[in-house]
This record gives structure tokens, C-alpha cells and sequence, in this order.
């Protein structure tokens, strides 16, 4: 886990980035603190062509059918020159209201495409559900997938290939987790903070200590 | 209790005919039955052939060869008549190209049945013998055009392909017929033997009046001859091609390997075609049934229960950043890892 502002290391409860003191109140402050009412494509930037709309769609459908607890979005536009895209993606997948998801599906499981058509970038976000599952990684390689469509200006391929991409490594995680859960359970587990690990270490000494040592019952 | 006393009669029997004399006329018993007039077994033992000149005449001209009447002019004039040339339309059909059956009948000299019963001898023999023996029938009083030497005929023909004999037989007189032997076994088999064959063969059809059985005969003995002469070629030479039934027209152009392959194509085809196909198709459908499977496919993953992080109540997990500015870096170079404080400092 990284913090979406100075891109350093925390742990899985962390309130606020422990370096950079983070928050999404932060986010809150620079992009508004109201639900944003969007779609699951939703092309504010205008990258899409309007024949391109129907594949990109399709995709995005049959993602959902394949993952029926998941939705996949997809949002384009102009971040200005002082936002920066991975804060505003984690803000948006916080804040959205994506009003052609069915409502039992939470924004927990969804992942967000954000493209800046404006400084060339793109990220994506994924809610807490997926956390086990998705790591930086995977995120990388399937926009590594769209980068040569979007180098080009086809956002509409690259969109499709990075769906068709992540849906893959979806899959694979799907198995490996129907295989082997306690591997995701694992690293999904929060890491223990500094008031337990003492009260465990004090337990500890208190258990030992109560039992009696073998010297002790040697001078019995 | 029987079997010993037989034994024993069989076996004083044989004693007894080794050992006694065979019976001699005592003194004057013979005499004494000629003077009864009547003396047993004379005519047989030949005793008294010299008293019975009549007998004796009668006896020495039975044994004098029996006068055979001389030819008519008639049998003559049938023997020199002149005989008729193949008629042209046939010739094509006998001597153009290599035979596809055994036996060559195009004028249909043999009736149905007969010609059946013939090609189908031919068949086995052909079957069973590594030499396929090939008949061209002709009429009785046909010649073959004097253009076509058998030798060269079969040289032509015959040089590729399953080692034959080929045979011009004339229906109604065998002793006219010819045979020659295709290169590969004629210069294998001594002309001595090739002769011994067809005068065997033609001895055959001596015993029959009909002229198709006559060349049933003939094709009989001349396979049995042709087994003998594989015999003892047997180890010298390997027929080029294994055993069939029909025989396939030799190609005038030597055969390409693209022709064999398909050729062979269309051989596996036809014998495996069918099972092949329903076993393609049953594999197709089970393949389409599975893509089918895996696209309707649905996953699902375990919803653990997660604490946020950050104050955000949906998520917090914020992937990669990549750049897509240049189109000369790789994606892995423009990948966006720059804390946000630097990037606005």
C-alpha cells in the first residue's frame, strides 16, 4: 500500500500516511467533499469517438458479467496542472456515485481507470475488496497494454485492452484464492500495531511467568 | 480271440507262398489231359496259342496300328486358310496402354459369365503370386498385326509396375498362342522354361472341347507354372509393388511425390473420412463447449473484511501511474513513481 500523495510505504490500518499525514479529508479539500454523480464511462475529456463508445461499453459489460461483485470505470478529463491524477482517482472511487452500477455493489469493489489527457498520464484505483487480490504490479501491466493505443491517440483500444487484460489477472487470482485462500487471507490481515504487540509480549511473559520453572519445582 | 488266428493264417500264408514250388506237369498227367481234350488255364497261360493258328492270327492283328483315315480336303483347306487380322477398331483397346484388368477381352469373344469366371482366376492368381498374369484373348482365325512384336509389346508396357507374364491366347486353338515375360523377369527365366510353360499349358487344353474351358485350363496351368517359376526366382527379385487385386494403370510420366501424397490423402480420406470427421467434429464440439464454459465463467472472490485507511470508506489501494508523453521511452520508463510534494515543489 502506498499513499497516493508522496507515494511512500503504509501499513493496512494506517489513519493517515504516517509520512506525509495524508487523509482523504486532504483529497476532500482539493476536489470537494460532495458525491460526485457519474456513469461507468464517463468521458468528460470527449478521447472517446462515438463509434468506440459501443466496444469500450461492451467491455466494461462483459467484465461485469465475468466478476458479478466488481465494476469496472472508466473516467476521462483535464486534471489542470496542480492536481495530481493518483489523489484524484483515490478521491473519485471514494466519492463517486456511479449511477449505472447496480446499488448492492458497493464503490469497495470497484476499480477506477483515470485518464489525464492533458499531462499523459493515467492510474488505477481499486477499492478495499480487491486489496488482497491486486497489487502495484498488476495495475502497471495492464496499463502497459494500453500505453501503445494511447500513445497513438486510440483511448478507446487501449481502454479495452487494459479491461481485457486486468480481467486476466482477475481470473488468475480467482483460482489461486479458490485454491489456496489462506494465502489472500494472509495478506489481507491487518498488521498488528505497537499497543498489541506489547500486550502480546506482556502476555507472553505473564503466561511463563505463572507457570512455575523447573527449578522452582525441583526446590519444592 | 479272432485277431491272432488271422495273424497267424497271414502269417503261414506268406511262409507258404515264398517257400512252394509253382506247379509242374508231372509225367504224362498232361498227355493224359490232352487226351481228355480239355486242359484248365491253357488259354490263359498262352500254352496253346501254337495249336490255334486262327486264335493266333486273330491275335496278332489286334495289335496292328489302326489305320487312320487321311485328312479330308476339307481339314486342309481349313488348316492353310488365311487367317484375319485383329479388326482396327480393337487395336487401341488391346495394345495402346497398360491393361487395368487381367484379362483383355474387348472384341468380347468370352460371354459375361465366362469372362467373369476367367478375370476372377486371374484375380486370385494375381492375389496370390507375386507374377500377374495378363490374357489378351483373340478369335480362333485372328492374327495379330504384324507391327506388334510381343517382345517389344511387353517391354513397352510392362517395364514398371508388378513383374507379369502376358500371354495372346487364340480361342479355339491354344497352340497358337504366345507368351512373353515382362524385363524384369525375362532375362531371370531361361527361354527353356518359358517354353516348358506354355507347352504344359497348351497340353491342358487338350482335354477340352470347349474353347473356354480350354483357356480356363490353359490360365490354370500356367499360373501353376508361374507359382514354380517364382519358386525358384524366390530371393532374387521382389515384386515392385505389394499384391492387389485390381491392377492400376501404369502413368505414362513418372510419379511426382506431391501426386503419391495425394493420392495417399485421398486413400486415407476415403478409408478414415468418416471416422476422422465425427471425431473432429465431437473434438470441435467440446472444444466450442468449453470456450463457452470459460466465457460464461463467472468469478468471485472472498469479501474480507477490510480497515480503512486514510479516512477513505471505499478504497484505498492506488495502483500504478503511467505516463504516456513519449512515444520513444518504454512504458516501464515513463511509469510515474514521483511523490506528488515533488512534483508541485
Amino acid at each position: 500500500m502506498k499513499c497516493p500523495r508522496c507515494v511512500q510505504q503504509i501499513h493496512r490500518a494506517a489513519e493517515s500516511c504516517p509520512h506525509c499525514g495524508f487523509t482523504l479529508a486532504d483529497a476532500d479539500f482539493a476536489f470537494g467533499a460532495e458525491e460526485v454523480r457519474l456513469r461507468r464511462l464517463t468521458d468528460a475529456a470527449g478521447l472517446i469517438r462515438r463509434g468506440d463508445r459501443a466496444r469500450v461499453e461492451a467491455a466494461l459489460a462483459k467484465f461485469s458479467r465475468s466478476f458479478p461483485q466488481l465494476f469496472f470505470a472508466v473516467y476521462t478529463g483535464s486534471l489542470g496542472e496542480v492536481a495530481n491524477i493518483r489523489q484524484f482517482g483515490f478521491w473519485l472511487l471514494n466519492r463517486g456515485a456511479f449511477e449505472d452500477v447496480p446499488v448492492e455493489i458497493p464503490n469497495e469493489a470497484g476499480i477506477l481507470l483515470t485518464i489525464d489527457p492533458e499531462s499523459k498520464a493515467a492510474t488505477i484505483t481499486f477499492g478495499y475488496l480487491l486489496d488482497p487480490y491486486l497489487d502495484q504490479a498488476d495495475t502497471f501491466l495492464s496499463l502497459s497494454r494500453a500505453h501503445a493505443h494511447w500513445l497513438e491517440g486510440k483511448y478507446a483500444d487501449g481502454i479495452v485492452r487494459l479491461v481485457d487484460h486486468l480481467a486476466g489477472v482477475l481470473k488468475k487470482r480467482s483460482r489461486q484464492a479458490r485454491r489456496d485462500p489462506e494465502r489472500f487471507e494472509k495478506k489481507h490481515q491487518p498488521a498488528a500495531s505497537k499497543r498489541d504487540l506489547i500486550k502480546k509480549i506482556r502476555s507472553g511473559h505473564q503466561t511463563s511467568n505463572s507457570r512455575p520453572s523447573k527449578s522452582q519445582e525441583v526446590a519444592r | 480271440m479272432k485277431l491272432p488266428l488271422l495273424l497267424l493264417a497271414v502269417f503261414t500264408g506268406s511262409l507258404l507262398a515264398e517257400e512252394m514250388p509253382l506247379p509242374r506237369w508231372l509225367d504224362g498227367e498232361r498227355e493224359q489231359a490232352i487226351k481228355d481234350g480239355w486242359i484248365a488255364g491253357d488259354q490263359i497261360l498262352n500254352h496253346g496259342l501254337a495249336a490255334d493258328p486262327e486264335l493266333e492270327m486273330s491275335l496278332l492283328d489286334s495289335l496292328k496300328p489302326v489305320d487312320v483315315a487321311p485328312p479330308t480336303p476339307e481339314d486342309l483347306a481349313e488348316s492353310d486358310a488365311p487367317l484375319d487380322p485383329v479388326p482396327n477398331e480393337f487395336l487401341d483397346a488391346y495394345f495402346e496402354n497398360r491393361p487395368t484388368q487381367f484379362l483383355i477381352d474387348p472384341q468380347g469373344l468370352l460371354n459375361a459369365d465366362e469372362s467373369a469366371s476367367q478375370l476372377g482366376f486371374l484375380k486370385y492368381h494375381a492375389g496370390d503370386s507375386a507374377i500377374d498374369l495378363f490374357v489378351y484373348v483373340f478369335g480362333k482365325i485372328q492374327e495379330i498385326p504384324s507391327e506388334v512384336r510381343s517382345e517389344e509389346f511387353v517391354e513397352r508396357l510392362f517395364s514398371t509396375g508388378r513383374p507379369a507374364a502376358v500371354v495372346f491366347y487364340y480361342l479355339g486353338d491354344p497352340q497358337r498362342s504366345e507368351m512373353a515375360l515382362s524385363p524384369e523377369l525375362s532375362g531371370k527365366i531361361a527361354l527353356p522354361e518359358q517354353r516348358r510353360a506354355m507347352e504344359s499349358s497348351v497340353l491342358k487344353t487338350m482335354a477340352k472341347d470347349d474353347p473356354a474351358a480350354q483357356l480356363k485350363a490353359f490360365t490354370m496351368q500356367m499360373s501353376i507354372r508361374l507359382y514354380w517359376m517364382e519358386r525358384t526366382l524366390e530371393g532374387n527379385f521382389t515384386p515392385a509393388t505389394p499384391a492387389v487385386a485390381e491392377v492400376s494403370p501404369v502413368p505414362e510420366k513418372p510419379v511426382s511425390a506431391r501426386v503419391v501424397l495425394e493420392e495417399n490423402v485421398v486413400k486415407f480420406l476415403k478409408d478414415w473420412g468418416p471416422v476422422a470427421g465425427c471425431v473432429l467434429f465431437v473434438a470441435i464440439g467440446v472444444l466450442v463447449l468449453a470456450i463457452h464454459w470459460r466465457r460464461r465463467a463467472q468469478f468471485v472472490f472472498a469479501d474480507l473484511d477490510a480497515e480503512p485507511r486514510l479516512g477513505a470508506s471505499h478504497a484505498a489501494g492506488v495502483g500504478a501511474v503511467i505516463s504516456f508523453a513519449s512515444a520513444n521511452l518504454p512504458p516501464a520508463r515513463q511509469r510515474d513513481q514521483m511523490p506528488d510534494y515533488l512534483r508541485r515543489a
